[in-house]
């Protein structure tokens, strides 16, 4: 009993509580790897903080569905974050559903913030929206794809039930296709946070905005809490990325001890991947638009291949 | 180095005869020629076509308390002598209207539209002939710089009316942008109208924040207006205020002192310095190449620190002063100096290595935003794009001012490039030739005094001054009035000449491509917007 009420909790902790210091983190690191002193790690929090005290400024030609985006956004990713297994391979939501669930509630939050980015019938909103419709798209299906095999490697679809199989039988995660499918992953990873190549998130110019694009409209709360949701969403993808390809720590039952090993190793894992998401903003120009689907088919190449060479390989 | 001005005056006026007068300028490098309005088109086109002159600027000028005219001045350059033309019309107040040489040298089209606005003067046959300046926001029949405008009327705000050309057809669209932007940067206002992200024609106006300097200039005595001059805009104060200054000496008759001479060079090379560093910084940052747009930004940084050692201002401002310069750079300020340019010279490199070994990054400025060598020979474009698309100018060889006579480099040109990263190889060429130019300067300044004392100004002298600036060729016109005062100071910045020429690259590219294109021609809304 007490296991169902704690995990939640902590899961909810974790997620919507740490995902604004991931993106400081990976802030500050830019910052020190651009010769700047940058901000600090908190400032994600402080901005946070300014936007929810502040007033919201919503656009009259716009309808309901401008008001309800924020929190169909924040909600959707809040119900993923009990979805996926964080510290432990047990999954708060467990029977209520598995990864299509996930992807499908990804795409009801990007849903909703397209619609948004064309409610308020500003130029740059629209434009937003449909890049971001162009790229996400290409992104889906590689993901989808990518996502299933592992699934199909170890017979399900439940992501707890992926986490436990590949952590009971850590040679299956030497299967060379689960190497082409983490490749897939993480390029689509970048694309679905909107990390450079494929979207600069630090950008003021509105021409070359994607998801930024979308997000002009907000203001005060609302935009708090989709700048927080899509906090959350990087948080997510890295941590389904870690716990399916890089399992070992998680903790297996909820045991005290088994909590706080899962969780330093959790830190040390997130930490790496963040600390290669900069590496990659540094060493990259974003990517002209028309050759984001180019990155993309890689993914959706490598993921293809992957589910191929499932079969091959058995 | 005077050049022998007869040759041409012969062949002038055996071409037009009685209907033009020729005479020399008082200055050296300067032939004036008075024609009528029913002969202007033929000699404009004349002295463009046979001498491959460019137009450098349009001066109009209202002289009806001198002679009951307004006067307009072409002024074109020689393109490989030292060699002004000047052609000058009288147009009466009764018939304000005058023929159009834009439908034979294109890159008048501004000018006349600006006259138009500013003076009321109707440009007979002009293609384009909207409001440029003023956005139709003005009472009828208010032309600011006519002399009968007092400077401070108060003018009623009325809606401005803005024809937009907008192209039509399924799945065409329009993405209005500006003119307040998400940056720290001035006003435009920009209608693309795309299919999709490929954008097929793009519309700009600019002239947003219309300050009057110009009419400004006219009520100020000549000492004063070096401050309005120096802040015309902030990143080129070096370049405007030598071309004041050189005006002034001008009209005066005044020679400055060798060592200024030099140290005005290694100031304007200075200036040119932390603008090119930083234009490159400004195009990663453009193309999102993060790294390398901070690593730009810390190198500019070093020589603004250093401006800020020589002149106590980071932007090179109070440096330069009519008749000289108004601090020495002495023995340790030019070991400082040099040591730092060295630091710069290895750090710049070691980022440039970076940038041009980045595939993604050259995907990003290779052939985007190309602007063809005929749109750049018919609009006038001049400076850094210019260069990058095949016309080898610059003021500095052209015409030498300040002591660029003395000093051995050469012009940096791209031919059939154009693009985006064709201009930032100028700027990146010209930053080492900018360093070899200071570093020169070094070895060949003489010692001596600093500052010529100015006599009177005399009154109702002409001079025309220019100077290279970061961004290009800047074309002063000075006419001076009684009592020390100034009647008319024209300013044509390369921004004016630059800006038309953007919506011509655009065409083809797509949408998230245009700041990028934009940086890369770096104009300055300031210098325009006068």
């Amino acid at each position: 009993m007490t296991a169902k009420i704690i995990l939640p909790i902590l899961q909810i902790l974790v997620i919507v509580g740490f995902s604004p210091l991931v993106k400081g983190f990976i802030n500050k690191i830019e910052a020190r790897l651009q010769c700047r002193r940058g901000a600090s790690i908190f400032q994600p929090y402080y901005n946070l903080v300014k936007l929810l005290r502040k007033d919201a400024v919503v656009s009259e030609t716009s309808s309901w569905i401008f008001r309800a985006t924020p929190y169909v956004t924040f909600i959707s990713i809040l119900i993923i974050s009990l979805l996926v297994p964080v510290l432990s391979s047990q999954v708060p939501l467990n029977f209520t559903g598995d990864i299509i669930l996930i992807i499908y509630l990804f795409a009801l939050a990007r849903f909703f913030l397209v619609l948004t980015s064309l409610d308020t019938g500003s130029a740059f909103g629209g434009m937003g929206g449909s890049r971001e419709m162009m790229v996400s798209s290409m992104a889906e299906p590689a993901m989808i794809l990518s996502i299933f095999t592992v699934a199909l490697t170890v017979n399900s679809t439940n992501l707890s039930n992926i986490t436990n199989l590949l952590l009971n039988n850590s040679v299956l995660l030497l299967n060379p296709s689960l190497f082409l499918a983490f490749l897939a992953f993480a390029i689509v990873l970048i694309a679905e946070a909107g990390r450079i190549p494929v979207d600069n998130p630090f950008t003021h110019l509105e021409l070359t905005m994607i998801h930024e694009g979308m997000m002009l409209e907000f203001s005060g709360r609302y935009l708090a809490l989709v700048e927080w949701a899509s906090s959350m969403k990087l948080l997510l993808l890295l941590t389904i990325l870690v716990n399916i390809f890089f399992p070992w720590g998680i903790a297996g039952g909820l045991t005290f001890s088994g909590l706080i090993i899962a969780f330093a190793l959790y830190v040390v894992k997130i930490g790496f991947f963040a600390f290669l998401i900069v590496i990659v903003e540094m060493s990259f120009a974003k990517l002209r638009l028309f050759r984001i689907p180019n990155l993309l088919g890689t993914a959706f190449i490598l993921s293809v291949l992957a589910i191929i060479s499932l079969y091959v390989v058995r | 180095m005077s050049i022998n001005r007869q040759p041409y005056l012969d062949n002038i006026m055996n071409r037009f005869k009685a209907n033009v007068t020729v005479a020399k300028g008082s200055l050296e490098n300067e032939i004036y020629i008075s024609t009528n309005t029913d002969n202007l088109e033929d000699i404009c086109t004349y002295i463009h076509k046979t001498f491959q002159a460019p137009l450098s600027s349009i001066v109009c000028n209202d002289e009806r308390s001198l002679n009951k005219n307004f006067t307009i001045y072409y002024v074109f350059s020689l393109p490989d002598k030292d060699l002004f033309f000047i052609v000058y019309v009288p147009i009466s107040e009764q018939s304000p209207n005058f023929p159009s040489i834009t439908p034979y040298i294109p890159a008048a089209h501004w000018y006349e539209r600006e006259i138009k606005d500013m003076f009321g003067l109707e440009p007979v046959g002009h293609p384009d002939p909207y409001t440029l300046v003023l956005h139709g926001n003005m009472p009828e029949n208010t032309y600011p710089l006519r002399k009968d405008f007092d400077t401070n009327t108060r003018l009623p705000h009325l809606e401005s009316k803005l024809p937009f050309a907008r192209v039509n057809g399924e799945g065409v669209f329009e993405i209005p942008v500006g003119p307040i932007h998400a940056g720290i940067i001035e006003p435009g206002h920009f209608r693309f109208s795309a299919v999709g992200d490929t954008i097929l024609y793009l519309d700009a106006k600019l002239f947003f924040t219309h300050k009057g300097t110009e009419k400004l200039f006219e009520a100020m005595p000549y000492t004063k207006a070096l401050f309005l001059a120096e802040r015309i805009c902030g990143v080129c104060a070096a370049s405007h205020a030598t071309g004041y200054c050189q005006a002034i000496e001008k009209v005066a008759g005044i020679e400055i002192p060798p060592r200024a001479k030099f140290i005005r060079t290694i100031i304007l090379e200075l200036e040119r310095l932390y603008n090119h560093i930083g234009d490159v910084g400004n195009v990663c940052v453009g193309a999102s190449f993060l790294m390398c747009g901070s690593h730009g930004f810390r190198i500019r940084e070093y020589i603004q620190q250093l401006n800020e050692t020589i002149c106590g201002n980071r932007y090179l401002r109070g440096m330069i002063t009519i008749g000289g310069v108004r601090f020495d750079i002495n023995n340790d300020l030019k070991k400082h100096i040099l040591g730092l340019l060295n630091r710069v010279k290895t750090d710049f490199k070691e980022l440039i290595e970076i940038m041009s070994k980045s595939s993604s990054f050259l995907d990003r400025v290779e052939t985007t935003g190309r602007l063809s060598l005929e749109h750049a020979r018919g609009l006038g474009v001049v400076g850094v794009p210019a260069r990058a698309s095949g016309i080898c100018r610059d003021t500095r060889i052209n015409h030498p001012y300040a002591a660029y006579g003395e000093v051995d480099f050469d012009i940096p040109v791209y031919y059939d490039e154009g693009d985006v990263w064709a201009r930032i190889k100028i700027r990146i060429d010209e930053v080492y030739q900018s360093i070899s130019i200071i570093e020169q300067c070094f070895d060949k300044m003489p010692e001596g005094s600093l500052k010529t004392s100015m006599k009177e100004l005399p009154p109702y002298k002409q001079a025309l001054s220019y100077v290279e600036s970061p961004r290009g060729e800047d074309i002063y016109w000075i006419m001076t009035a009684p009592n020390n005062m100034l009647y008319r100071y024209k300013v044509r910045s390369p921004s004016f000449c630059n800006w038309p020429s953007i919506p011509y690259t655009i065409p083809g590219n797509i949408v998230p491509d245009f700041p990028l294109i934009n940086k890369s021609f770096e104009l300055c809304y300031s210098c325009t917007d006068l």
